[in-house]
């Protein structure tokens, strides 16, 4: 499965666009950018489509991807100003993505999502930067999100 | 002295031997072998004393003294057949027909005064020979049928019968041959009475340390085998093998009673290969006498010493017990019986054996009630477990559909009001519109499950035409690709819950369809097999992991090889088929092969009264 990226802008800096436009490397990082860009990852394909919709209205760069292991290739390549995370996910789980996400991409800040029960346990867990329960209202995502919109680095 | 002198003198003193070890026995535990032992040794031993003691008083024992030795050993046959019976079966008419041929020994002998011709004495000895070859093989044969020790302690008696026989008959044909070959036979004769002497000694009165021998090795066996009882799966299992390892131990037949307190009883299972029980209160008999008591009862006629089982006892031919209790500590787990089948081949040191075995069931036992204990408690932990994982996954898979629905509605809500002008997102709405149906579903699954806890899955059944709903449901489930394959032939009906029998098959069905490829037919089978009705679902599909099939009927249990971003599902769809089965009083099972496709069959008695009786 492809990296889908998604909005009005479709292609621009994807790895799915078309071929001859230039993809930016993660070392160009997201701050130079107009858009910041957020990596969406969840199992769900409804859900992900929605967050997709939902992000990019309100100007992000959304990269969306269905699996860990595309997930781990994404926040390498695209360098996002920070990753939405679900957390249970077949094959590669959110854990081990946040694992690897520590190693590659260092100082991209997670969000984790998920419907568990225990979502704030499963956040420090991996010691997220934030975290949104599952279901949660439109706000309370925009809220946790923007605060990552100024770039690749933490937020204090 | 000669060395025939010398065989002669050790098989005599080796007869007179036995007889004062029987004797002793007959004293202390008087049953009727030992008494029958006691007077065909005493026989011999008497014979021999005569022939020994005479020539110290005269040149020739006085004449009525050889008389009564002639007629007493006429009798050995009669009393060696007596024998046998204490330990097998002979048939009446052999017991009547030897009597008469005793006293017409008796009578040849007194008319003829030990000047009998030829032929008489003859036909003396054929007839000697011929009972003690008769009972040789009648106590092999007792021996095929016994174990352990009782078999090598019949073996030996049989051993030496048929030694006794072939001596006679050496003993009998130096009269048919020269001077020269006479002292040879006679050496022989002597030989064999020697061994024979030993057999019976062996066997009847086995000394302790022969009698240690010949249980050693089914000891040994029992207790390797003694280490990995515990953790066989059921408590039955576990009293059977201790029963047999007893049995084979000392011979004998061996049963155990487990005491069971909400009945007041010790509960004995039946020989096999019965599975049912007989109580015995404690008191009563050898084995609830013993659990009373808690000590080990050692009976040699129990229709004498417990007079309510006489009946019991004579049933079973029980001719011996021992019983000792099981216990473990203050904690009385039972009794062990051992039964003679026949005869009292018990000796009193077999109640050392019999506690030991007692001692080793109740490690035994003790173990398996540890290791049962554990798997309660662990049981206790998964159901916990289970329970709140069911939760947790439940919370789970409805707040799933439930984030799209919330999220997608309040982005199209902002939407519209941003730019009421915007054109409908129709993408978005349908969104909303499966994850609703998806949410639906989900808790109509749930609340499946929620009844079929309860028992409470069916509502009112009516006749069913099986043939007709899985054509109606073909045909809704079809799409138009002829994929479902029907193989129908007559209408089968039986009495059920029509929405649970359709949403059985469609569920089936949608299994079949989803996980196969979508140009693979699925072939569903309808028909009636006696008082049942039968359906089987066939796919060529991608098939079940046979590691995972004997899981799939249970709640939130997918087949591992089932991608779960392509295949939506708690896993709860199989779970409700059973349930919907088996509250029909049907059951559902699987095969299937990796790759190949997989095969559902229900099986659905067609009224539930039918099945009642």
């Amino acid at each position: 499965m492809g990296v889908m990226v998604v909005g009005v802008w479709a292609g621009e800096g994807g790895r799915a666009g078309p071929p001859g436009r230039p993809s930016p490397s993660g070392s160009l990082g997201a701050g130079r950018r107009d858009r910041p860009r957020v990596l969406v990852v969840d199992d769900d394909p409804a859900i992900l489509a929605t967050v997709q919709d939902i992000l990019a209205a309100e100007g992000w760069e959304v990269v969306a991807v269905e699996t860990g292991v595309e997930a781990v290739a994404s926040i390498r390549d695209q360098r996002p100003a920070v990753m939405l995370l679900d957390m249970r996910m077949p094959g590669m789980d959110g854990w081990a993505v946040a694992r690897a996400a520590r190693e590659q991409a260092p100082g991209v800040p997670i969000v984790v999502m998920t419907a568990a029960e225990n979502a704030a346990a499963w956040a420090a867990e991996v010691a997220a930067e934030a975290y949104v329960a599952k279901p949660f209202m439109l706000d309370d995502l925009l809220r946790v999100v923007d605060r990552f919109r100024t770039g690749g680095g933490r937020p204090n | 002295m000669t060395a025939l002198d010398l065989l002669n003198v050790t098989a005599q003193a080796a007869y007179v031997v036995t007889f004062v070890l029987v004797g002793v026995k007959t004293v202390r535990h008087p049953t009727p072998a030992h008494r029958d032992m006691t007077l065909f040794f005493g026989v011999m031993a008497l014979a021999i004393l005569a022939q020994r003691i005479a020539p110290f008083f005269s040149t020739l024992p006085p004449a009525w003294v050889t008389g009564a030795v002639v007629v007493l050993l006429m009798a050995m046959p009669y009393v060696l057949l007596r024998l046998v019976a204490d330990f097998s079966v002979v048939r009446p008419w052999l017991m009547r027909t030897v009597e008469v041929l005793v006293v017409a020994a008796v009578v040849a002998e007194v008319a003829f005064a030990g000047d009998a011709p030829a032929g008489v004495l003859l036909a003396m000895v054929a007839y000697f020979a011929a009972v003690f070859v008769y009972c040789g093989t009648a106590f092999m044969s007792g021996a095929r049928r016994g174990q352990g020790i009782t078999r090598r302690r019949l073996e030996a008696v049989s051993i030496g019968s048929i030694f006794i026989g072939v001596a006679i008959l050496l003993a009998g044909s130096e009269l048919l041959v020269g001077e020269i070959a006479a002292p040879i036979l006679n050496a022989m004769a002597q030989l064999f009475f020697l061994a024979s002497a030993l057999a019976y000694y062996a066997g009847f009165a086995p000394p302790t340390f022969l009698r240690r021998a010949w249980q050693a090795p089914e000891i040994d066996a029992f207790l390797t085998r003694a280490a990995e009882l515990p953790r066989r799966p059921t408590t039955s299992e576990i009293v059977r093998e201790l029963e047999r390892g007893a049995a084979s131990a000392t011979g004998a037949a061996a049963t155990i009673g487990l005491w069971d307190e909400d009945r007041g009883a010790l509960r004995f299972l039946r020989a096999e290969p019965s599975t049912e029980y007989v109580d015995v209160r404690p008191g009563e008999l050898a084995g609830g006498r013993a659990f009373a008591s808690q000590h080990i009862e050692f009976s040699a006629d129990p229709q004498r010493d417990h007079p309510e089982g006489r009946e019991v006892y004579r049933a079973t031919g029980v001719g011996a017990t021992i019983a000792a209790p099981i216990t473990s500590g203050d904690r009385r787990l039972g009794v062990l019986c051992l039964f003679a089948a026949r005869s009292p081949l018990f000796a009193v040191s077999d109640t050392e054996l019999a506690k030991l075995f007692a001692d080793q069931a109740a490690t035994i036992l003790e173990a398996r009630v540890l290791i049962d204990h554990a798997a309660r408690v662990r049981a206790q932990e998964e159901a916990t477990r289970l329970k709140e994982d069911f939760l947790s996954a439940a919370a789970h898979d409805l707040r799933t559909p439930l984030t799209t629905l919330l999220a997608q509605a309040q982005f199209l809500e902002r939407r519209a009001r941003r730019d009421p002008s915007a054109p409908a997102d129709l993408k978005g709405l349908e969104r909303i519109a499966r994850e609703a149906e998806r949410l639906r579903s989900l808790v109509a699954d749930l609340l499946d499950v929620a009844r079929l806890e309860q028992r409470r899955l069916l509502g009112e059944r009516e006749p069913v035409d099986l043939a007709a709903i899985v054509g109606k449901i073909a045909d809704r489930r079809d799409d138009g690709r002829a994929r479902v394959r029907l193989e129908v032939r007559s209408p089968v009906v039986g009495t059920y819950d029509r929405q649970r029998i359709e949403q059985l098959l469609e569920n089936l069905l949608e299994n079949a369809l989803k996980y196969s490829e979508t140009s693979a037919p699925v072939t569903v089978e309808v028909w009636q097999d006696a008082d049942a009705a039968r359906i089987s679902v066939r796919d060529q599909g991608i098939g079940i992991p046979a590691s995972d099939l004997p899981r799939i009927f249970e709640r939130f249990t997918r087949a591992s090889n089932v991608d779960d971003r392509r295949f939506h599902g708690m896993g709860l769809g199989l779970y409700i088929c059973r349930g919907i089965a088996e509250e029909h009083g049907g059951r559902i099972w699987a095969e299937s092969e990796v790759g190949k496709g997989s095969a559902f069959h229900v099986e659905l008695p067609l009224s539930m009264e039918r099945r009642a009786n």
